[in-house]
């Protein structure tokens, strides 16, 4: 009797429930202007725009504080709208609080001239993926506008492992997370130039090409974009 | 084996366990038979890739209750079943370590597992190299798609065939009485999967008025690598994966409670793998051992 209730206790006893696995997803929160502009005519306006990602790499709505560093140059207002005042130089800044006393801030430079300079319709990112595994994954890729998003354009060079179960291709803001990173799609080709196109998505939204294994939560590769 | 496979990898690691008083080149005689009920489980974080490496992953479970049997159809023919009854794997919630904050929910599944279904036919019998062939069918009776990326698995959702040819003797050191078994096999997969070559070699001695038995397990795959199975339908590097292979070594001990009724505990450890856990299995089991 004491090894028929052994033996109906065994499935029961060894069967595990879930527990927890806990990552280090830790990124130094950061602001962006991600509306730059080199250089604005005398009289003209330009409305600056910045995004913040906090310490996990997610996008957050945060009040930001606009400034000049020459307000006989350049003036700008609480909303980030610019005035370009007189010819010279100034520094635009986007500052956000981080509600520990610190704050995070980015600097762009900006001329006043007599006519604005709108960048390049064309602006081209890109970079290098490597694997950050034992799998093969390799190659260059490039980031253009296109219609209302993105063009990623993978080079010829690209390798990938077909060994990988469930690789996925994601653009995020932590190289250490896919938790709010925007997925693209599984990955079909795994050797030689294919492209991404991704809408809804700007240039400078996101800072890194990111290869994981979906099914078991692992990050194969990356690529930062620069 | 789909990061390692189904029909192999569950074989090899959870049925030949049973191989104490079973298995090898002796069936069963007629009307004897050998019955174990098992509880199997491997929890990993971490796994060999294609290029041999470690990597880690989510950690991630499986759990196999099992009922194995053996019976002697006649002196020559014995029937094999492995039927794992409950079966469960899971995977564990990722925390971040920043927020605390659940990033991927864990996620469990239960079913019953694949099932091995096997005839064997003794070659040679009261001979002092005992030969026999052992036709198995892998039966696709498990998950090969569970939880919300398909990672989740009781199965490798294939059927397979394969064939084993097992060469034993028996002799004795001194007062202990050893056997030693060598066998090989082909695993014919479908669906996809690449076939495999299996093979291995184990050495037991039984010793304490026939009270203890002690064995040592080399187990093996090599794929052949001739599958087309998708790369998008390949969701699995724990035992379940395509063009799985390894080396292990799987020593087990079992002692005689009655002439009949025993216990048992093994282990697995893979000291040589692609695509498959590597991480060690365990396995505990009660068995009944039916003579005239």
């Amino acid at each position: 009797m004491k090894i028929f209730h052994f033996l109906l206790a065994l499935p029961f006893l060894f069967n595990s429930c879930i527990g927890d696995d806990v990552v280090d997803d830790f990124v130094p929160p950061a602001v962006r202007i991600t509306a730059p502009l080199d250089t604005l005519g005398v009289g003209k306006t330009w409305q600056f725009e910045a995004k913040f990602t906090n310490n996990i790499g997610a996008e957050e709505a945060r009040p930001v504080a606009w400034s000049s560093s020459n307000l006989a140059v350049l003036g700008i207002d609480g909303t980030g709208l610019a005035t370009g005042l007189s010819k010279g130089s100034a520094i635009v800044a986007a500052e956000v609080e981080l509600g520990d006393g610190t704050t995070v801030k980015s600097e762009r430079p900006v001329t006043v001239a007599d006519s604005t300079v709108i960048p390049p319709v064309v602006m081209t990112l890109g970079g290098e993926i490597k694997s950050t595994s034992s799998y093969a994954l390799k190659g260059s890729f490039e980031i253009t506008e296109s219609g209302s998003g993105i063009l990623i354009s993978i080079g010829s060079d690209y390798q990938a492992s077909t060994a990988l179960p469930g690789l996925y291709v994601y653009l995020g803001n932590n190289r250490s997370s896919i938790a709010n990173a925007k997925e693209l799609q599984q990955v079909a080709v795994f050797n030689g130039a294919h492209s991404y196109q991704v809408d809804g998505v700007g240039l400078n939204d996101y800072q890194y090409l990111l290869y994981w294994c979906k099914p078991f939560n692992v990050k194969v590769g990356e690529g930062e974009i620069k | 084996m789909k990061i390692a496979n189904r029909a192999v990898s569950v074989f090899t690691l959870l049925l030949v366990y049973n191989a104490a008083f079973a298995g090898g080149g002796w069936p069963q005689p007629k009307g004897w038979g050998f019955f174990k009920l098992s509880q199997w489980w491997v929890v990993s974080d971490q796994h060999f890739t294609d290029s041999g490496r470690i990597d880690p992953n989510t950690t991630m479970g499986i759990f196999n209750s099992s009922l194995y049997a053996e019976y002697g159809f006649t002196n020559r023919f014995s029937g094999i079943l492995y039927f794992p009854f409950f079966s469960r794997a899971y995977m564990n919630n990722t925390i971040s370590g920043t927020t605390g904050e659940t990033l991927i929910p864990g996620e469990a599944i239960n079913s019953i597992g694949d099932t091995d279904l096997g005839i064997k036919y003794g070659i040679t019998l009261n001979k002092p190299l005992a030969l026999a062939a052992t036709l198995t069918f892998g039966l696709p009776l498990g998950k090969d798609n569970g939880g919300s990326a398909g990672s989740l698995q009781t199965g490798d959702g294939e059927f397979n065939q394969m064939l084993q040819l097992d060469a034993g003797t028996g002799f004795k050191l001194g007062n202990v009485n050893l056997y030693s078994n060598l066998y090989a096999g082909f695993n014919n997969r479908t669906n996809g999967f690449s076939d495999e070559f299996r093979f291995g070699f184990e050495v037991g001695a039984t010793f304490l008025k026939n009270r203890i038995t002690a064995i040592a397990r080399i187990q093996g795959i090599q794929s052949f690598k001739n599958g087309d199975l998708p790369s998008e339908r390949s969701n699995s590097t724990s035992i379940f994966a395509n063009n799985t292979e390894y080396l292990s070594f799987a020593p087990e001990i079992a002692y005689n409670i009655t002439e009949k009724w025993g216990v048992s505990a093994g282990v697995g450890t893979v000291f040589y793998g692609r695509i498959i856990f590597a991480s060690p299995a365990y396995s505990v089991g009660v068995y009944y051992k039916l003579t005239k």
